[in-house]
């Protein structure tokens, strides 16, 4: 029980720090900063009881820290939060990265600073509520609680385009979440007038036509979240006009939500369609991961290169989930979760960068690691990172897709994982000589000699990154572990879904779970 | 039906206490000798009050006046939405008339005697029981609206909302008349008694009549002008009240013609459905490009009118019926709640020597930078503006859900999916009143602090503490609705 109302408190201590901030002086932004950091940190702290206290034994309940009570009973609709490992290892993402955000905007806000901590606040309930959540209804007030303040932060705080990235962002993902809506309502009737998941889940029985609808209204609304091409066209602009702390959050927590969404809604709700849906949903996949990295290649703004980085890294988050596979479902996780860290990361240097010079274009940059040691080796470690260098997360996350991929029971799949491996090189290739320009060469602009290197709070803001890395990278375990009772009962649902196909078309031959390893099996 | 009795008197309570206030107001004004007016509101407010009162707590009364009007949980549930809807309107009234030297009797008389005829609309059970309860509603509000008639377009709205109101009632009294002709009554309850092609035109001739209240496409096409021209307090009483009005006469005819099974009955509802689309479509294609505030909230008034008839559609399938009712009822409420509060806003902004520039009176840009100048206007206009939109957590967001839930129910996925997709458009022009609000510099002049009274700022407060709390906790509210969906015929 104790655990189950610091969910709540963990789900709620950022709203209430906004609340409180409406109380205290526009005027005063240092109370404002120091109140947002307070509060988040306060919020990490609180979020650490949840991971040490979680069982992450096969035994244990699939949801934990659970609390349920009714919240409009004659709607079926309750206040139901919970969470298994992958909602764990998500929420702690957004705990840890919040107060670094905070942090890094320091002194890049200087307008309206109590608007924009009260936006960042919001901003962090709205996401630990849809990783927790587990009502549909729930889910969605949530998820759409999202948009408002991230709307606010692109559009208020962001550079020159900002009103029509912030639009943009927001058309697209509020057309694609009312189509969920709908699908969420439609799902509520037919599992007899209830949102909650758990009972969902259990209860609904639709016709395979109209299960193929319902994947689709969800996965839209997911794969625009994600960005899964062709849905990504919001992204770029999005992360370009908005402010640093605007793009570590975009990419460190919100495009999780859209993989999060497949893998706790799309994926175990559906299952037959997600099986109908499978190659098309990996094809698109793959395409994103080189189609995101070839435009990398021709970025000459820094934000939009790592932008386009985004949708090839998610890509293989989208890849690890579709093979349905132990591995790649583990790895997709782990790399939702490396993502965060190393891009977050990312955007944070190129944002301090940014307030340095005040532009992102390539061009203006060069040599500078002689100005700037300490940014250059911390940009070259979590570039190592993103490029999955042996030593670093990135490389356990698409090890484990890529490996997962081949090995999966799907059709073409060691195409899917190739195809997808030359993302890995490409990767290598764009962010190298991302370093190289920005980074070594001749010191040539001259603007670029007086660059100052980390000051104390951004050693603070970069340093937890930068370790968190590391460690991902050389043990992995205990970042592993928690997700993998929700990857087996996942795999275990489409297991038995795979026995009921099977029971009605005789000699269907499975499609989920692993291929013997050995390629001569495989002819 | 020969006298009145007791039930007959007590049932009509609510009514008779605020046409009292009406009279109190207008004698008022014959006695009076300072110019101090400040308590004209109050006591409208307090006879509104009484009003709703009166009207929860009286025991439900059934079929009254020989059948004429009926007092059920519904009946109720208006009288209290338009009771609601007139006090707020009358504190932003208040302020708004005050800063223009216009504050007189009249003005709330005429606004309770409007809202005399809301009520009884939401009993009427007989088509001649509605036109008069239509009438009385929409002669003070014709006089309403052409309340502060200087100018070119105070005069165009309050005529063309004459002459076109006109039109509809006659519209109406002519279907009431073929109805009779056709069944030898015309109380809803004996629609079934007839059939054949007459009766179907009589009553499409009555649905006509009350698609132009309710501001339908394809005939909404007063509402524009008249929404912009009338005074802003006016427009903000017009959008709640003859809405809520018109709604709950409509759904009472509906659920006749379908419980009735009248010949031809299944055609009414696809009927409905199609202005339904073609409602939802073009009010909130239409509100795009508007550049005046007042005109934008003007066409999207009637898109909400479309998501309303998707509501009143969806109850024409009998496994749907309870909840579709009550989702129309709670979508009526949070309506009321959010447009007279975002009306509010509009008036608080906007200038007060209509005369010098009328075209821009209105104008987004009159709403720049308004974060910087007004933080907490800014911040309920916002409030609004989402949950116009159906942004969750709002009444709006509540309303929408129940009603496309209702549509679900019914199985009529085709208007949940135009519905949602219109309302992601609406949210487009929604948020660009955020966007100038929060995201754009004032303009050359604008930067001096709006006064806002005591009067608008608690009706503000009143509005969008409504707004947050039918949408956070629903609960009550919806449930009160779900007990008010069962009509008594």
């Amino acid at each position: 029980m104790a655990q189950a109302n610091l969910l709540s408190i963990v789900v709620f201590l950022p709203l209430i720090g906004a609340i409180a901030a409406a109380f205290f002086p526009a005027a005063e932004p240092k109370q404002h900063k120091a109140l947002a950091l307070v509060v988040t940190l306060a919020t990490f702290g609180a979020s650490l009881g949840l991971w040490f206290g979680f069982d992450a034994s096969p035994g244990a309940p699939e949801f934990q820290a659970v609390v349920h009570v009714p919240w409009i009973p004659a709607l079926g609709v309750s206040y139901h939060v919970g969470l298994d490992g992958v909602a764990l290892l998500l929420v702690m993402l957004t705990t840890a990265l919040t107060p670094i955000v905070v942090l890094s905007a320091w002194n890049a806000v200087q307008e309206r600073v109590k608007e924009f901590m009260i936006a960042i606040l919001v901003l962090e309930t709205a996401m630990i509520g849809s990783f927790a959540a587990l009502d549909l209804i729930l889910f969605y007030v949530f998820w759409e609680g999202v948009l408002i303040p991230m709307y606010l932060l692109i559009g208020i705080w962001g550079s020159e385009n900002r009103l029509y990235a912030t639009v943009k962002f927001f058309i697209y993902t509020f057309v694609a979440s009312v189509l969920m809506l709908v699908a969420i309502i439609y799902v509520g009737a037919k599992a007899g007038g209830t949102f909650d998941y758990v009972q969902v889940r259990q209860a609904l029985e639709v016709s395979a036509s109209a299960q193929r609808w319902l994947f689709l209204a969800f996965a839209v609304a997911f794969a625009v979240k994600v960005p899964m091409f062709p849905l990504h066209t919001w992204l770029p602009d999005a992360h370009t006009e908005a402010p640093t702390a605007g793009s570590v959050i975009l990419a460190g927590v919100l495009l999780k939500m859209g993989t999060f969404g497949f893998f706790r809604y799309a994926l175990p709700l559906f299952p037959e369609a997600a099986l109908h849906y499978r190659p098309a949903v990996a094809a698109l996949a793959v395409i994103g991961i080189v189609y995101g990295a070839l435009m990398c290649l021709v970025q000459k703004d820094m934000k939009r290169l790592v932008a386009y980085s985004s949708v090839s890294h998610m890509g293989f988050v989208m890849l690890g989930l579709m093979a349905l596979t132990a591995e790649g479902l583990t790895g997709g996780v782990y790399q939702m979760l490396n993502h965060g860290v190393s891009t977050g990361a990312l955007f944070l240097m190129v944002g301090m960068l940014y307030e340095r010079r005040h532009t992102r274009l390539i061009a203006e940059y060069g040599g500078v690691a002689r100005q700037v040691p300490w940014i250059a080796t911390a940009f070259v470690i979590v570039t190592l990172s993103s490029i999955g260098l042996p030593g670093t997360n990135g490389f356990v996350g698409e090890f484990l897709i890529l490996s997962g991929t081949w090995l999966a029971r799907l059709a073409s799949a060691p195409w899917f994982s190739a195809v997808g491996a030359t993302g890995v090189i490409l990767g290598a290739v764009y962010m190298l000589l991302l370093v190289e320009r920005v980074f070594f060469g001749a010191l040539s602009n001259e603007k670029n000699r007086t660059l100052l290197d980390l000051s104390l709070r951004e050693w603070v803001v970069i340093t937890p990154l930068v370790a968190l890395i590391a460690v991902m990278g050389f043990f992995p375990q205990p970042f592993l572990d928690p997700a993998r009772p929700a990857v087996d009962r996942l795999l275990g649902r489409f297991a038995a879904v795979e026995h009921r196909l099977e029971e009605r078309d005789p000699g269907r031959p499975p499609t989920t779970g692993t291929q013997p390893p050995a390629l001569a099996g495989r002819e | 039906m020969t006298g009145l009795s007791p039930t007959d008197l007590a049932a009509m309570l609510p009514i008779a206490i605020l046409v009292a206030g009406a009279l109190v107001l207008l004698m008022s004004e014959v006695f009076l000798t300072s110019g101090r007016r400040g308590f004209m509101a109050g006591i409208t407010v307090a006879a509104a009050a009484l009003a709703g009162l009166a009207a929860l707590l009286a025991p439900p009364a059934g079929r009254v006046f020989g059948g004429q009007a009926v007092v059920d949980g519904f009946s109720v549930f208006v009288t209290v939405t338009v009771c609601g809807g007139l006090a707020l309107s009358a504190l932003v009234g208040a302020q708004w008339l005050h800063a223009r030297d216009a504050e007189r009797g009249e003005f709330y008389a005429l606004a309770l005697f409007a809202a005399a005829g809301m009520s009884l609309l939401g009993s009427a059970a007989d088509l001649l029981m509605t036109f008069i309860a239509i009438e009385v509603m929409s002669l003070a509000t014709y006089a309403l609206a052409a309340y502060m008639r200087r100018g070119r377009k105070p005069a165009e709205a309050a005529f063309k909302y004459f002459v076109l109101g006109a039109f509809s009632s006659a519209l109406l009294l002519y279907g009431t008349a073929l109805v009779y002709g056709v069944t030898g009554s015309t109380l809803f309850s004996d629609f079934a008694r007839g059939s054949g092609a007459l009766l179907v035109i009589g009553l499409g001739l009555v649905g006509a009549g009350l698609a132009f209240k309710i501001a339908a496409v394809p005939f909404h096409l007063w509402t524009p002008d008249v929404y912009e021209g009338a005074p802003t307090p006016v427009t903000a009483f017009m959008a709640a009240g003859v809405k809520t009005a018109g709604f709950a006469v409509l759904v009472r005819v509906l659920m006749a013609v379908w419980g009735g099974a009248v010949m031809g009955s299944a055609r009414f509802g696809a009927v409905a459905a199609a202005l339904a689309v073609l409602t939802m479509l073009f009010g909130n294609l239409l509100a795009v490009p508007q550049r005046s505030v007042k005109r934008m909230l003007a066409y999207s008034s009637i898109a909400h009118a479309g998501y309303l008839l998707v509501g009143v559609v969806s109850a024409g399938a009998a496994g749907a019926r309870e909840s579709a009712l009550s989702s129309v009822l709670f979508y009526l409420a949070a309506y009321t709640a959010t447009v007279i509060g975002a009306f509010a806003v509009v008036g608080a902004v906007e200038r007060t020597d209509v005369r010098a520039e009328p075209a821009d009176a209105w104008d987004l840009s009159r709403l720049a930078g308004l974060a910087r100048r007004r933080p907490g206007l800014a911040f309920v206009m916002a409030v609004f503006m989402l949950s116009l939109a159906g942004i969750p957590p709002t009444a709006g967001f509540v309303g929408k859900f129940l009603i496309f839930k209702a549509a679900i129910n019914a199985q009529a996925y085709g208007l949940a999916i135009i519905g949602v997709l219109t309302s992601a458009l609406g949210a487009y022009y929604y948020l660009r009143v955020v966007v100038y609000m929060y995201m754009r510099a004032p303009e050359a002049g604008e930067e001096g602090a709006l006064a806002l009274g005591p009067a608008l700022s608690v009706a503000l407060a009143a509005s969008a503490v409504a707004v947050v709390v039918l949408g956070i906790g629903p609960g009550p509210i919806a449930d009160l609705a779900r007990a008010a969906s069962m009509l008594t015929q």
